[in-house]
């Protein structure tokens, strides 16, 4: 269970001047500027949930992570992670998680992937059972055996990014926080780490939080969303419920006789204010409307009456679409274009 | 009983982490046998110097050659188990402040300082001083016909725990300085190249060198005084010994934990 | 050399330079170690003067003014050149080396010159005249000065030598750590760094006579000081270093084939 009540992370920075003169004048007087990398984030996440912690480059993903991880401390503000103050008791913290930070290696550095396993075994204190039933669900999914005995040091990034995962779960933690844990990863590797990901979770009841730049981790894996922006939580609830604060919606229909495709696209912009249309592959023609203006009954409804339909769906808004408007929005600036 | 407990617990971790960590010496025996090797040959070559100024005179500022080869082996030994235990902290020094993979050990059940240490348990270039410093300890004891009291032979290793405690705590207090600069590799370096010097008699130096190794870092306590106690029962500087190894660890840990809580402030 | 070679090769130096401001702590760690070592070794020889010897026939003075300068040479020699090669070797940026239209070496040997030249006045000169001013010392003769001059400059092509078959070592094993132990021991004592060869028992000095280090110390100091038979004898000096350096020249160059077959095959 992971709770965050108010959390804020400031930073001094350095004003730096530029220039040889302007370093010069930094060696005597120094001038620090505060940023505010988080700026009260709350949420309340409940043991067992997957859930994804969104945001744009720079929003504090990682920095949220970080204090709720008890490797920073919190500028104000609280967290709570299995009941514990992670900074304020850091060890009993860390024997209740597992933390997975993309490129950074937690692994022992020139000993081979096995030797780091051993040790962790022995930090951990992780009972022979759970240890060898843990090691087969790795050999199985993961295909540790490849690594050999070749040292950390000289794996590929995809090969170590496989060790860091494992060792991340090997104790058996109730949360586990995973910061870009398929950096590197090819395909049927990143959907061997989803799904050792989704198997611990059902098995064990293991909380998830992750963060990734990419989407399919993001689909694969979680049930809950937060997404923060400029420090803030700006929406937490399901994927489904994210999807749909989307303010445009779309249909996809193909139909029989009547008008010519170019009419059939004329008639829809014409008729239905704000909505964009345009001719997909196979002859089909894809409707774009503001959900505000219309209603999905009043769009079905005209489609309904004015063309032949043989075959129509209506997909799901897509996730990189919604949040770019959530930023934008936010940002105060204009609509990036899709 | 929980500190008794919390002791035990360590002492068994850092057994079974040496185990996992002998592996290393298979690994790499080309690179062990550099390592050691290279140890060893730095030895041999001071030993030569030494033996070349022993061939002019037969005593330097009151000790003779084999006094002087006893006081470099003894020197050895400290630096050796140090070495073979908290290597690590170099790269502290170096880079994991830098780039910011510190972290790991905030994330683990163990005291931070440990965990940071465990990942070069037996790290395998301390064997070459080890082995050459126990060597030359036991052929310059052996000719110097050292009466083997039961005091000394009790106190002797508690003098080589307490130098590598103090060698310890100077390198932990300098990899430290990298939480507030995040590389302090050059001042770790030249307090560690100033520690060179202290395996030859202090008698010989300048009084400023000499206090400079006594009172402010402290590597005298490494080799100088324990040699000079078991070769001359000069026991004098014993007590200052152990209050200096006593307040140079609580120093640096002291250090090592302000750092640690400046890092989780900046996260850098 | 042509104007065209030194016009390709020149932005190596003027990068290394522009870079030296980055490496404001390695001087003063070189600065504090030199001066330590120096005044450690000079208390050494004090203590045997005090003691009635003559060693080598050096007096005081000679042996103070011999030490000092094996100092000074050793910071001439110290170009980063190892550390730099080795490093490259073993990110792998080694391979990217070539795709440069220019002979790797001959841009390591400009890269390393201004570190160099840097040393041996930011550092060098302070270090002297530090000691100048506090130690006696044995004034040399014009044409001594004249031929050390010369000799120093074959000592750079000596150490850097030396120093890029150390970098490349990296090739062959990943404890370049422990290659660079022994070149600091090693090659340092056989170069008359810690004592002049004239002082080494005969079998050792004879040895040493016979390897290329002796030239980077020991040769252009005897020059300096004069111990040296007429003139023959100076250009018998100068002739070994010569052909010394060329050899080790060719050997790099071999080395560096070989180093780029290995990357040919391997990718790096």
């Amino acid at each position: 269970m992971i709770v965050a009540e108010n959390l804020v992370k400031e930073f001094k920075v350095l004003e730096r001047r530029p220039g040889l003169l302007g370093s010069l004048g930094t060696l005597f007087s120094r001038e620090y500027r505060v940023v505010r990398a988080v700026a009260g984030v709350s949420f309340e996440l409940p043991a067992g949930v997957k859930a994804a912690y969104i945001g744009a480059n720079g929003a504090g993903k990682s920095t949220t992570i970080k204090m709720l991880t008890g490797i920073m401390r919190p500028t104000s503000g609280r967290c709570l992670v299995n009941g514990l103050e992670p900074y304020r008791e850091r060890r009993r913290t860390a024997a209740g998680i597992g933390v997975v930070f993309g490129q950074r290696s937690q692994l022992w550095w020139d000993l081979p992937v096995p030797d780091s396993f051993r040790i962790l075994r022995r930090i951990h204190e992780i009972p022979d059972p759970v240890y060898r039933r843990n090691m087969a669900r790795y050999r199985q999914l993961l295909d540790l055996d490849a690594l050999g005995s070749t040292p950390v040091r000289q794996l590929s990034l995809g090969q170590r990014m496989r060790a860091e995962v494992a060792a991340s779960l090997l104790h058996d933690p109730a949360v586990v926080f995973l910061d870009e844990p398929t950096v590197g990863l090819d395909l049927v590797l990143k959907e061997a780490v989803r799904e050792l990901v989704n198997q611990v979770n059902a098995e064990l009841g293991t909380t998830v939080l992750l963060t990734s730049h990419d989407i399919g981790d993001i689909t694969a894996i979680c049930d809950q969303v937060l997404v923060v922006n400029h420090g803030e939580v700006v929406h937490q609830g399901t994927m489904h419920e994210l999807l749909r604060t989307a303010d445009t919606r779309a249909v996809v229909f193909e139909y029989r006789d009547g008008p010519t495709p170019e009419q059939a696209v004329a008639l829809v912009e014409d008729r239905l204010d704000g909505a964009s249309a345009g001719r997909i592959d196979g002859g089909r023609i894809k409707v774009e409307y503001p959900a505000r203006r219309w209603s999905v009954r009043q769009v079905m409804g005209f489609l309904l009456e004015h063309f032949d339909l043989t075959d129509c769906v209506a997909p799901e808004p897509d996730l990189e679409t919604v949040l770019r408007r959530i930023y934008a929005r936010r940002a105060g600036t204009r609509e990036v274009p899709v | 009983m929980r500190p008794v407990s919390t002791t035990v617990r360590y002492v068994r971790l850092t057994w079974q982490l040496s185990a996992v960590s002998v592996h290393r010496l298979t690994e790499y025996r080309m690179d062990f046998l550099l390592g050691a090797g290279g140890l060893l040959l730095r030895v041999v070559c001071q030993v030569a110097v030494i033996g070349m100024v022993f061939r002019q005179v037969p005593e330097i500022a009151g000790w003779h050659y084999d006094q002087v080869l006893f006081l470099l082996g003894f020197s050895l030994l400290p630096r050796g188990l140090d070495r073979m235990f908290t290597d690590q902290l170099w790269i502290l020094a170096r880079k994991l402040v830098q780039n910011g993979e510190f972290f790991r050990y905030l994330i683990r059940p163990v005291h931070p300082l440990f965990s940071l240490l465990s990942e070069r348990f037996l790290y395998p270039d301390g064997f070459g001083e080890l082995l050459t410093g126990a060597g030359l300890v036991w052929y310059a004891a052996g000719r110097l016909t050292l009466t083997a009291d039961t005091t000394r032979l009790l106190v002797a290793p508690v003098l080589v725990l307490c130098g590598t405690l103090i060698l310890a705590s100077i390198k932990t207090l300098f990899a430290s300085l990298a939480f507030w600069t995040t590389n302090s590799f050059p001042a770790l370096y030249a307090a560690n190249q100033l520690g060179d010097f202290s395996g030859y008699p202090l008698d010989l130096y300048h009084p400023s060198l000499r206090w400079l190794l006594t009172w402010l870092l402290p590597y005298a306590f490494t080799a100088y005084v324990p040699a000079s106690y078991l070769l001359f029962g000069r026991a004098r500087p014993l007590p200052w010994l152990f209050a200096v190894t006593a307040g140079l660890v609580a120093l640096a840990l002291a250090v090592w934990h302000r750092g640690v809580d400046r890092y989780e402030m900046t996260g850098s | 050399m042509t104007a065209a070679t030194l016009r390709r090769y020149a932005p190596f130096a003027v990068g290394s330079l522009q870079s030296l401001l980055r490496y404001r702590s390695m001087f003063l760690i070189n600065a504090l170690t030199a001066t330590t070592a120096v005044g450690v070794q000079v208390a050494l020889w004090r203590a045997v003067y005090a003691g009635g010897g003559l060693p080598g026939g050096y007096d005081l003075p000679r042996l103070t003014t011999y030490v000092l300068l094996a100092q000074v040479l050793a910071l001439f020699q110290s170009n980063r050149v190892d550390e730099e090669v080795a490093g490259e070797v073993q990110r792998g940026d080694i391979a990217v080396s070539l795709l440069r239209p220019v002979s790797y070496p001959l841009a390591r040997f400009a890269a390393g010159l201004p570190v160099s030249l840097t040393n041996a006045t930011l550092v060098a000169v302070p270090v002297v005249v530090l000691y100048a001013l506090s130690l006696p010392l044995s004034a040399p003769s014009p044409e001594g000065v004249l031929l050390f001059g010369c000799s120093a400059v074959l000592s750079l092509v000596i150490g850097f030598g030396v120093n890029l078959l150390v970098g490349l070592a990296g090739f062959v094993t990943t404890n370049i750590w422990g290659v660079r132990v022994v070149k600091d021991s090693v090659v340092a004592f056989f170069a008359g760094q810690v004592v002049p060869l004239a002082l080494m028992p005969g079998p050792l000095a004879a040895v040493a006579r016979a390897l290329p280090f002796q030239g980077m110390v020991d040769g252009p100091l005897r020059l300096l000081l004069g111990r040296y038979h007429g003139p023959l004898g100076a250009a018998a000096i100068l002739g070994v270093q010569l052909a010394w350096a060329a050899a080790l020249s060719g050997l790099a160059a071999l080395a560096w084939r070989g180093a780029v077959r290995r990357v040919e095959v391997l990718g790096g």
